[in-house]
C-alpha cells in the first residue's frame, strides 16, 4: 500500500478509536494497528516485534512520527499524571478525505477493531496483542499452552488474565471479516 | 595515548591496566586494557575510514571526523549514564520494585563494561560512507544493524570476547548494540536490557545522539548544534513513564513502564539537546547540499557494482571502506568510459546537480507530498538521468518522556515545557536537476505546477493499493 493512503487508514483508525472512548496513545495506536494488521488482514505492512507492551512496530513509530512532523497528527499533552495523546489535525482530516476508496474498502475492519479496543487501558492492550501475537505464531496450540508461553515472556502477567486475553482475542478472529 | 597501571589489577611493571585517550569532545576518554582489545580489534579501527557525515565535508570542509572517534566517545557516555541511573539516591522504591537489577550491585560491573562494549560496536556494520547508500547497496534484508550484529558474533572477534576479564557474552552485546528494532527475529529483551538499549539510542537522552550532535557540530563548525551535556547527565533518572488514562497508579506499573527521563533540574538542558538536534537536522544532515551528494555517492557505488549488491558477509565488509570508495570515485573521474563515472565526476569536480523544487507547506495542502509530484513531472520532462529527489525521514521535535518534578510529580516533557511542545519538526522534501538544465526547469515548472499537484491529488486514491518505496527514502 502507498504510504500517503497508509496514512489516511492510520488517521482513520484513530478517529475511529477516539469515537469508541479510546485514550489514544502511542500505545494504544500501536495495539489497534497490530490488530487492523494481524488481525484482520489489513496490508498495512509494519513489521512488527515483541517489545513494549507486546507486539509493537518500530517502522510504524517512525510513521508516527513522520505524521506529526507533517502536521497530520499532534502529540496533544494531557494534565499530569497523564501522558500526551495523538489528536488528528484539519490536514489529517483532509487527507483521510482525500481517500474515499482506499478508506472505504478497510472501514468494516477499522470499526471493527477501533470497537473491539474500545477504551481498553494499556495492561488490557498487553494482554490482547500479547495472545494476538501467539495465536498468529502457534496455530495449532492451545489456550493453555499459549497461556503459559504468555507468563513466560511476560511475567508480570497471570494464568487467569493471559487465559482471558486468549479466549477474547480467539472470539474475536471468529467474527471478524476478512478484507476483500 | 597515555596509560596507567591498573590499581591492583597488574604489576607495576608490567602491562598498563588504564588508558587515556584524547578527544575532541570529552577531552580524555578513559579505557581498561580489555576495552582496548576491543578498540584494537579490526572491526572498531575500519572506523577510522568511514567518514561520520559521509560526504558532507563537501559543504563543511571541517567535517571530516570519522566514526571511529564518535564510537569512542559513545562509549565513554554510555559508562557516565550507567553510573547516573544506577546511583543510589537516584533509585525510587517503584523503580526498585519493578527493575531488580538496579539494586544488585554485584553485577554492576558486569553490566557497565556490557553497555560500554556495546555503545563501542553499535556503528560498526556502517557502509563505507555511513548511511549513505546502504538500503541501495546491500542485499535485500542486510542493514549495518545486522552486519553489526554478524561482526560481534564472528569469529574474528570471537577471540577478542574471550579476552576481556570479567567476563561478557557477545549476544548480549550484540542485542543492546543493535537494538530491538534490528535486531534477529525472536530475540526478546528484558526490561533492564531494554533500558541499557535505551541509553544508547533513545530518542531523547540516548548517548549516541549526545555524541554526535556535539561532536558533529563541533567539526562543521556549526555551533548550535552545542548543549550542556553534563548537566542533562547528571540530572537523568529512571522514571514512569507519563500514564496512560488506566495506569495512573503505581501498582498497576509494569517493569515497561521504566524509562529514561530527567528531574526538572536538567529540563532547560534537554530542551537546549533538542533544540540542538533541530537546528542540525535542519541546517546539516537534511542540508539540501549535502543531500544531493548523498545521491550522487549513490549513484557512483550503484553504477560501480554494476548491477551487483555489495557482499553482506563479514570478510567483505572488513574489506572495505572510505578510501576504497574515494579511489575508485577519483578513477572512474579520469576515464569517460569507467562504470559511474557520471556520477564520480559529479562528486569530484563539485558539479552537484542543483534545487529545483523544495517542499511547501501551501502545497502540501494540495498535495501531501509534493516533491514526489514534482519529481514524477521532472523525469517525464527532462528524462530521469537528469533529476533526482531526497525526501528523508520527517523529524518532529516535540518528544516526550517523563519529567521529575519538585513535589515528586512525573509529568510529560510537553506537559512540563512549553519550549520542548514548540520545538520545530523538520520535513525535507527537495528535487534536484542537472545544472544545464535548471533555467528551463524552473521555467517550465512554475507554469504547471497547479497542475502537477492537483493531478496527483486527484489520481492517488486509484493508486493506492500500489507499492511505494518506504517513507523517507531517498529516491
Amino acid at each position: 500500500m502507498k504510504r500517503l493512503a497508509k496514512a489516511a487508514l492510520i488517521v482513520r483508525l484513530r478517529d475511529q478509536l477516539a469515537e469508541h472512548g479510546s485514550w489514544c496513545g502511542e500505545t494504544h495506536l500501536q495495539k489497534a494497528a497490530y490488530f487492523l494488521q494481524e488481525g484482520v488482514g489489513v496490508p498495512l505492512e509494519f513489521d512488527f516485534v515483541l517489545y513494549r507492551h507486546g507486539p509493537f512496530a518500530f517502522d510504524l513509530r517512525e510513521e508516527l512520527v513522520a505524521l506529526r512532523a507533517e502536521g497530520l497528527l499532534s502529540l496533544q499533552p494531557q494534565s499530569a499524571p497523564y501522558g500526551p495523546r495523538l489528536v488528528s489535525t484539519p490536514d489529517g482530516e483532509r487527507l483521510v478525505k482525500q481517500f474515499p476508496k482506499t478508506v472505504g474498502r478497510y472501514e468494516g475492519q477499522v470499526r471493527q477493531v477501533a470497537g473491539f479496543i474500545k477504551g481498553r487501558g494499556v495492561s488490557s492492550l498487553e494482554r490482547i496483542a500479547t495472545a494476538l501475537m501467539l495465536v498468529r505464531e502457534h496455530p495449532d496450540s492451545d489456550n493453555e499452552s499459549l497461556a503459559g508461553r504468555m507468563m513466560e515472556i511476560k511475567a508480570h502477567i497471570s494464568y487467569d488474565a493471559a487465559m482471558g486475553a486468549l479466549e477474547e482475542v480467539r472470539r474475536f478472529l471468529d467474527v471478524v471479516e476478512q478484507p476483500v | 595515548m597515555r596509560s596507567e597501571n591498573g590499581p591492583g589489577r597488574e604489576n607495576a611493571f608490567s602491562m598498563k591496566y588504564w588508558h587515556e585517550i584524547r578527544d575532541t569532545v570529552h577531552d580524555f576518554i578513559v579505557v581498561d586494557s580489555a576495552e582496548r582489545s576491543v578498540i584494537d580489534s579490526p572491526p572498531v579501527q575500519r572506523l577510522r575510514d568511514v567518514h561520520q557525515l559521509a560526504m558532507s565535508y563537501l559543504i563543511y570542509p571541517g567535517a571530516t571526523h570519522r566514526r571511529f572517534e564518535h564510537s569512542l566517545g559513545v562509549m565513554e557516555l554510555a559508562g557516565r549514564v550507567f553510573d547516573q541511573i544506577v546511583r543510589p539516591d537516584m533509585l525510587t522504591d517503584v523503580v526498585r520494585g519493578l527493575i531488580p537489577e538496579v539494586t544488585q550491585t554485584n553485577t554492576y560491573d558486569y553490566w557497565r563494561r556490557t553497555v560500554r562494549l556495546a555503545a563501542l560496536c553499535h556503528d560498526i556494520g556502517h557502509l563505507p560512507f555511513s548511511h549513505a547508500a546502504e538500503h541501495e547497496l546491500l542485499p535485500p534484508g542486510v542493514s549495518h544493524e545486522s552486519l553489526t550484529w554478524d561482526l560481534i558474533m564472528s569469529e574474528a572477534m570471537e577471540g577478542v570476547w574471550a579476552g576481556v576479564d570479567p567476563p561478557v557474552r557477545p549476544e548480549v552485546i550484540a542485542k543492546l548494540a543493535v537494538g530491538p528494532k534490528k535486531a534477529p527475529s525472536g530475540v526478546v529483551f528484558t526490561p533492564w536490557e531494554s533500558i541499557l538499549q535505551e541509553i544508547i539510542t533513545s530518542d531523547a537522552f540516548g548517548v549516541d545522539r549526545m555524541d554526535y550532535l556535539l561532536r558533529d557540530s563541533k567539526h562543521a563548525g556549526v555551533a548550535y548544534g552545542t548543549f550542556d551535556h553534563h548537566r542533562v547527565i547528571q540530572n537523568l533518572r529512571l522514571l514512569p513513564r507519563p500514564q496512560e488514562k488506566d495506569n495512573n497508579d503505581s501498582d498497576s506499573l509494569v517493569p515497561e513502564d521504566i524509562s529514561l527521563g530527567i528531574e526538572r533540574g536538567g529540563l532547560e538542558a534537554a530542551e537546549s539537546l533538542l533544540l540542538a538536534r533541530y537546528f542540525m537536522f535542519s541546517q546539516v544532515y537534511y542540508h539540501q547540499i549535502r543531500r544531493i551528494y548523498d545521491l550522487h555517492l549513490i549513484d557512483f557505488m550503484k553504477e560501480y557494482l554494476g548491477g551487483r549488491r555489495l557482499a553482506a558477509t563479514v570478510d567483505a565488509h572488513l574489506a572495505i571502506s572510505d578510501s576504497e570508495v574515494l579511489a575508485q570515485i577519483r578513477k572512474a573521474t579520469r576515464r569517460p568510459t569507467a562504470r559511474g563515472h557520471d556520477p564520480a565526476k559529479r562528486i569530484s569536480q563539485r558539479d552537484h546537480m542543483r534545487v529545483l523544487y523544495e517542499r511547501s507547506p501551501t502545497d502540501a495542502k494540495v498535495y501531501q507530498e509534493p516533491g514526489t509530484a514534482v519529481h514524477n513531472w521532472a523525469v517525464q520532462e527532462f528524462g530521469a538521468d537528469l533529476v533526482r529527489h531526497s525526501n528523508p525521514p520527517s523529524k518532529t521535535g516535540a518528544i516526550n518522556f517523563p519529567v521529575l518534578l519538585g513535589n515528586r510529580e512525573i509529568v510529560s516533557s510537553l506537559d512540563a515545557s512549553s519550549a520542548l511542545k514548540a520545538v520545530p519538526s523538520v520535513v525535507a522534501d527537495t528535487v534536484y536537476i542537472d545544472k544545464g538544465q535548471l533555467e528551463e526547469a524552473n521555467r517550465r515548472l512554475a507554469k504547471a505546477l497547479p497542475e502537477v499537484l492537483s493531478e496527483a491529488n486527484a489520481r492517488q486514491d486509484d493508486d493506492a493499493a500500489d507499492t511505494d518505496s518506504a517513507a523517507g527514502k531517498e529516491r
